[in-house]
């Protein structure tokens, strides 16, 4: 390019002025990063920020962006416009008559950013800006519309074609520049849309109220951006299409010491952090200072807001832990940004970090006091990361420790194996308790049954109560022993029996712990619940022994049945009136009154008597009522449908509409029907009372046999008289004071000659009798786990796990009272 | 629908990988509380007879 004889001519300034465009045309990499794609956008940027900064001054509205056919770009404002009169200074030197536009656009580091309070804090790269990109474009065109007239001025490689001329009048204002990037420069001159688009998209987001049109002349594409709400909108639109934890963005903007910030954020149920950092509109990759104020000034104020509310326990999250679904913007506008980094893009200010930092701090310490509710979401989903963190670790020290134990000798010391290696044949016995594992041990069939006792942990979590819990070493044993491993990494094909057996005392205990067993192998072990190789040992209840035989019965109602066929026997019952009841017609009322117990036993539990309610029956059927009915302050006692739903139609009359229906769950469980107003007055609450259908089948057989309903109350008497009801059996007979009695007595008469032993647990079973009633496949009686079943062992687990005592004790007791009904 | 029993989100079980929960994030977490001993049952329970999910 450079010709001596031309050179020598040119005075000082015209040498520099020629230096300024060559240098940029040949080192391009210190202006705009390179020519690649990303240097090649850059020119686009770089005019639009000048737009920006019209708008941000106040002075523009709107910025068009277009993209020609020709491969050039045409970006419009509507500002003030380059001023188009004679520069003193440039004309001074280069003695000759030069406009400001032309300084502009052909002058390096002229402009009105390096005029303190001409743009408070600009975006453009340090200011070299559209100069830049005339030098490196084929052609440049700029159109001023100003004063009154539109001016014009053309540049062929950055040098100018002509004057600046004036083309006519109008009325409006603004600039207008059109580019085509020089193909000497750049190997590659093609714009993309979607790399345009967004970053079009996010100026607009950063600059609320500026509005952005984009359009492409060659595909017709048009979009429009304009955001009101600004970097508010930013994270909504970043945020479309994950869930939020709190439903409002968290804006925090402000000013001090020269430094604005602009900083909105919202917590998803995304794991990965999303951080928009921005200084004075140029994207800030590697962050810097206002974004490391931001981190510390969060992790401070949610720390100390999770430790002041409780929420945290043990575990305390780090700054990445509350960072995690974390989506900010963080844009702020330093006077004077200082650039540090491999890109550049990082700020390096050091006063910005103390500012940001107290800003957010201040902020967000208002924000979780005042709202609690999203407070206690984003804390705690902190937590849910280090909880996350922590246990990862855990599970990676698990696995290493498996593959331990598959290299051989890692199987848990407790496990009493099989000797068998024949999967589809092995079994294990998960047996609750050291004493029933070694009474196990010695009943099992060793060649195919493995034991592996296991042991709920007493832990004492809160002051009020025990807890009970499956230890960590049992954990890790049970897993390590069935060997199919855990999580989505189950292979099945690896486990070691064929049948997992639980196997836990018939008490609460037991019950605990076959729950906290199910719950895992249902959430770690799915497959293999899915598969059906879990299964639960049902060891009996009882040991009867006769003078002949000794058997084994599994529940408490087998045993009441078979109590009561055996005391039946010779049994004649008197009831006082000259009939003597005895045979078939004795066998008949005893199972009629065996299933009137259950019903009556459940009435009561809802803390309704029998004498009362048979007060309340109808006079004119002989029926106990079915429904138990509140409305307002009134209560109502029906027996049958038709009867509740003639008061629900008189009711519907007054009220002029439907009635608003009530739970009756809550009511169940509590005994005293005057806090059924606690409700609502105007609620209608109807409590079915499904067992008293039994009951009244009960009554009906009953009368049938001539027994009316007061034969199952007892009487007032003076106690001198002969018992009300006798039972006679051979020559010995027992008086009764009513017909309820007359069951147990029975059974009692059925307990002669046998010894009856209750096991309390599987502890008092010898190996022998374990063998016969638990162990050996030809007795035993094995229910096999479904998913259903799994499933809802998870379901109670939840509910005894749930922090609230009251709901635990409302669905136990709710639970108790139905379980009733399924048996019938 | 079922829910996860770490996050509480909704689970699809048959068409989830993770099943019974949400993502095997969640499950580590689950898995880490076993570890911990986290997961606890009173051992003194207010009533004398409960359901059993295998009954």
């Amino acid at each position: 390019m450079s010709d001596e004889s031309q050179q020598a001519d040119y005075t000082s300034a015209d040498l520099k002025h020629l230096s300024d465009r060559e240098h940029v045309r040949e080192r391009f990499g210190m202006y705009i990063g390179d020519n690649t794609s990303r240097g090649l956008h850059h020119l686009v940027y770089e005019v639009v920020d000048n737009s920006i900064d019209e708008c941000m001054a106040g002075h523009a509205k709107h910025v068009s962006v277009i993209v020609n056919v020709d491969g050039s770009v045409t970006v419009e404002d509507d500002g003030r416009g380059i001023p188009t009169d004679r520069h003193p200074q440039l004309s001074e030197e280069m003695d000759r008559e030069v406009s400001t536009l032309e300084g502009v656009m052909t002058v390096l580091k002229f402009g009105g950013k390096f005029e303190k309070g001409a743009y408070q804090t600009s975006g453009g790269l340090h200011g070299v800006g559209v100069t830049v990109v005339n030098f490196l474009s084929e052609w440049c065109e700029v159109e001023v519309s100003r004063d009154g007239h539109v001016w014009q001025q053309e540049y062929q490689r950055g040098e100018p074609t002509g004057p600046v001329r004036k083309m006519g009048t109008t009325s409006r204002t603004g600039t207008k520049t059109t580019f085509k990037p020089d193909p000497q420069i750049f190997p590659q001159t093609k714009f993309s849309w979607d790399i345009l688009a967004r970053r079009l998209q996010e100026l607009a987001f950063l600059n609320s109220g500026v509005r952005i049109t984009f359009s492409d002349a060659v595909s017709g594409q048009k979009e429009e951006y304009h955001y009101e709400r600004g970097v508010v909108e930013f994270i909504e639109w970043l945020n479309r299409s994950s869930d939020p934890v709190h439903s409002d963005v968290i804006s925090i903007r402000g000013e001090a010491e020269g430094v604005s910030w602009d900083i909105a954020l919202q917590y998803t149920t995304e794991y990965t952090e999303n951080v928009h950092s921005y200084v004075n509109n140029i994207t800030t990759t590697e962050g810097g200072t206002h974004v490391s104020g931001f981190r510390s000034a969060l992790t401070r104020t949610l720390n100390a807001y999770g430790k002041k509310s409780g929420i945290y326990k043990d575990l305390v999250p780090t700054g990445e832990d509350v960072r995690e679904g974390l989506t900010t913007v963080i844009s702020v506008r330093v006077p004077h940004p200082q650039f540090e980094g491999q890109t550049k893009t990082k700020l390096g200010n050091g006063e910005v970090e103390g500012i940001i930092n107290s800003a957010v701090g201040d902020y967000l310490s208002k924000y979780l006091e005042e709202n609690p509710k999203s407070a206690k979401s984003i804390v705690q989903k902190g937590v849910l990361a280090a909880e996350a963190r922590t246990a990862a670790l855990k599970a990676k020290a698990l696995l290493r420790e498996r593959k331990g134990a598959l290299s051989g000798g890692g199987l848990p010391g407790k496990l009493r194996d099989c000797t068998s290696r024949d999967v589809e044949k092995c079994e294990i016995y998960l047996v609750e308790g050291d004493s029933a594992g070694g009474s196990a041990e010695g009943g099992r069939r060793r060649e195919y049954q493995a034991i592996l006792p296991l042991r709920g942990k007493i832990i004492n979590a809160y002051k009020s109560r025990d807890d009970k819990v499956l230890a960590n070493e049992e954990v890790r044993s049970v897993i390590s022993a069935i060997g199919a491993g855990i999580g989505v990494e189950a292979d099945l094909g690896k486990r070691r029996y064929d049948k997992v057996v639980i196997m836990t005392d018939a008490d609460v205990d037991g019950s605990h712990i076959r729950t906290l067993l199910l719950t895992f192998f249902y959430r770690q072990m799915y497959q293999l619940v899915a598969a059906g190789h879990v299964y639960v040992a049902q060891p009996p209840l009882f040991r009867v022994r006769t003078k002949k035989q000794t058997y084994y019965v599994q529940t408490e109602e087998e045993m009441k049945t078979q109590l009561l066929d055996q005391g039946l026997g010779e049994g004649v019952f008197l009831p006082g009136d000259g009939r003597e009841i005895s045979g078939e017609e004795m066998q008949k009322l005893c199972r009629t009154l065996s299933g009137l117990e259950d019903a009556l036993v459940a009435l009561e539990k809802r803390g309704i008597s029998l004498r009362d309610h048979v007060a309340r029956r109808d006079a004119a059927t002989g029926k106990l009522p079915m429904y138990h009915v509140y409305y307002g302050v009134e209560e109502h006692w029906f027996t049958s449908r038709d009867q509740l739903e003639s008061f629900v139609k008189t009711k519907e009359k007054s009220a002029g509409g439907e009635l608003a229906v009530g739970r009756p769950e809550e009511e169940q469980t509590d005994a005293t029907p005057g806090t059924a107003a606690d409700t609502g007055d105007d609620q209608l609450v109807v409590v079915d009372l499904h067992e008293v259908r039994s009951i009244n089948a009960g009554l009906k057989e009953l009368e049938a046999m001539s027994f009316g309903t007061e034969a199952l109350l007892p009487q007032d008497r003076t106690g001198s008289e002969d018992p009300r009801y006798r039972l006679r059996r051979g020559d010995s007979e027992i008086g009764l004071e009513d017909l309820r009695s007359l069951l147990s007595a029975v059974r009692r008469a059925g307990e002669k000659g046998l010894s009856i032993t209750r096991f309390k647990g599987l502890g008092e079973m010898n190996a022998e009798e374990l063998r016969d009633t638990t162990l050996d496949p030809a007795n035993r009686t094995l229910l096999r786990v479904t998913m259903t079943d799994a499933a809802a062992a998870d379901d109670l687990f939840r509910v005894l796990m749930g922090e609230k005592v009251e709901p635990r004790r409302d669905f136990i007791e709710r639970h108790a009272l139905d379980v009733k009904h399924l048996d019938v | 629908m079922p829910r996860c029993p770490v996050c509480d989100a909704d689970v699809k079980l048959d068409t989830t990988p993770t099943a019974p929960f949400c993502s095997e994030r969640c499950r580590l977490i689950d898995l880490g509380r076993w570890l911990d001993e986290a997961y606890a049952v009173p051992e003194k329970k207010p009533q004398s007879d409960e359901e059993e999910g295998d009954e």
